[in-house]
């Protein structure tokens, strides 16, 4: 549902840290407070530090969804923040 | 060429050597200068001070230890009271060796790591303010870690503390974005009926759903450290045993203490706190911890 007013996504899929959180947070950067952005992400490193990393700078995770066995995808609205 | 006994070498403090931190080293007439870290900082100042003392006392170079210390070899004996002398006007701080408690080692914790769940810098502190240099009948080591990751791999040491957090949940805070199932490393976390569920014995502390929760539902409940005693390396090597399960921060210290009265009062021959834990087993060694009086544990402490 949310994710049908994504206005961007963004696959990290192939990166490690800190790739995976430098992208996501610059995706954020270009987009207005309140906008949805849908990150495509591997579990491990990327779904445990991608998000609590999002949460220190202000951005909201919406909604989790497991893709497949390894794959998730982060429902992110934009803070208000820079 | 052996070195005279000139009257330099009259002059010195034995006491003060006594204390240590002071090392002979291959070579004749050379030692060691060693000095420790509190949890492995320094400042740029004490870096700076330490490549000035290097370059006059020793060689120009430092060795960093893996307790976190910088020595400085290639020190001459004669040279030692200028030497140590400077070391306590610049408030640099010699290490130990021999039968004492090592310096405190300790990762960088919550204030820098994300993954820390306690102040390590501010324990290490309190430990090496309580502790550093005393003299016990075998060699002890300490460190601490502010996470079950355990870098500093505490349960090597004679004690490892080790931050955890246990989380609470404020239910209606939670808005079901599925995150927390996801991310628990033990998947004690299960959404079952469009709940949050915990199964406590699989929760290792480590905080990850209080650090991610994006509303703030995970909230930290019970923080402190988990108290491993009894690890060591060297050439038989042990990993310390769990002792205690949850010590608030104010409660470490004379946890602390009370291994150490253990300790000293059933030591038998040479063995090290691994060595005796082992002989009583770890959870004798419990009992005797957890009968110790008040008096005992407050009668090894010191401010
Ligand atoms: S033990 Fe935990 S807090 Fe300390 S450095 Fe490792 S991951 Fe970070
Ligand atoms: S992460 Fe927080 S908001 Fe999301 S399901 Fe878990 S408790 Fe609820
Ligand atoms: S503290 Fe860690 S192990 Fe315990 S419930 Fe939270 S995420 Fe799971």
């Amino acid at each position: 549902m949310a994710g049908n007013r994504a206005t961007k996504r963004l696959d990290i899929t192939g990166d490690c840290c800190p790739i995976t959180f430098v992208k996501t947070k610059l995706a954020l950067e270009e987009m207005q407070p309140g906008e949805i952005l849908e990150v495509l992400l591997k579990d491990g490193d990327p779904l445990a530090n991608v998000p609590r990393s999002l949460k220190d700078e202000g951005h909201r995770i919406l909604q989790v969804q497991q893709v497949n066995s390894d794959t998730y995808l982060l429902i992110v609205e934009r803070g208000k923040g820079e | 060429m052996k070195p005279a006994m000139t009257s330099d070498y009259k002059d010195i403090d034995f006491n003060q050597l006594k204390r240590g931190g002071f090392i002979k080293q291959q070579g004749p007439d050379l030692f060691v200068m060693r000095l420790r870290s509190i949890g492995g900082y320094l400042t740029s100042q004490d870096l700076e001070n330490i490549a000035r003392l290097a370059r006059k006392y020793g060689r120009g170079e430092v060795h960093l230890t893996t307790r976190q210390g910088v020595e400085i070899p290639g020190v001459r004996l004669a040279d030692y009271r200028e030497l140590i002398a400077e070391i306590e006007n610049l408030q640099l701080l010699p290490g130990a060796c021999g039968p004492r408690i090592r310096s405190i080692v300790g990762c960088p914790g919550r204030e820098v790591c994300p993954n820390g769940v306690v102040d390590t810098q501010a324990m290490a502190r309190q430990v090496d303010q309580a502790f550093f240099g005393r003299e016990v009948p075998a060699k002890f080591k300490i460190a601490i870690a502010g996470c079950p990751n355990a870098c500093t791999k505490p349960r090597e040491n004679d004690i490892g503390l080790q931050g955890v957090v246990y989380p609470q949940l404020v239910v209606d805070r939670c808005s079901l974005c599925g995150l927390c199932q996801f991310i628990c490393p033990g998947g004690a976390i299960k959404i079952i009926d469009g709940r949050v569920t915990i199964d406590r014995q699989k929760c290792c502390g480590d905080g990850a759903c209080v650090a991610s929760c994006p509303t703030g539902a995970w909230t930290a409940g019970a923080r402190g450290f988990v108290l491993y005693a009894g690890g060591k390396m060297g050439r038989r090597p042990r990993l310390g045993d769990r002792m205690f399960n949850l010590i608030p921060e104010d409660g470490v210290i004379p946890r602390i203490n009370s291994v150490l009265q253990v300790f000293i009062k059933y030591r038998q021959g040479n063995e090290r706190l691994a060595d005796t834990i082992e002989r009583l087993g770890s959870g004798g060694f419990r009992e005797l911890i957890l009968s110790l009086s008040r008096e005992e544990v407050a009668a090894g402490g010191r401010e």
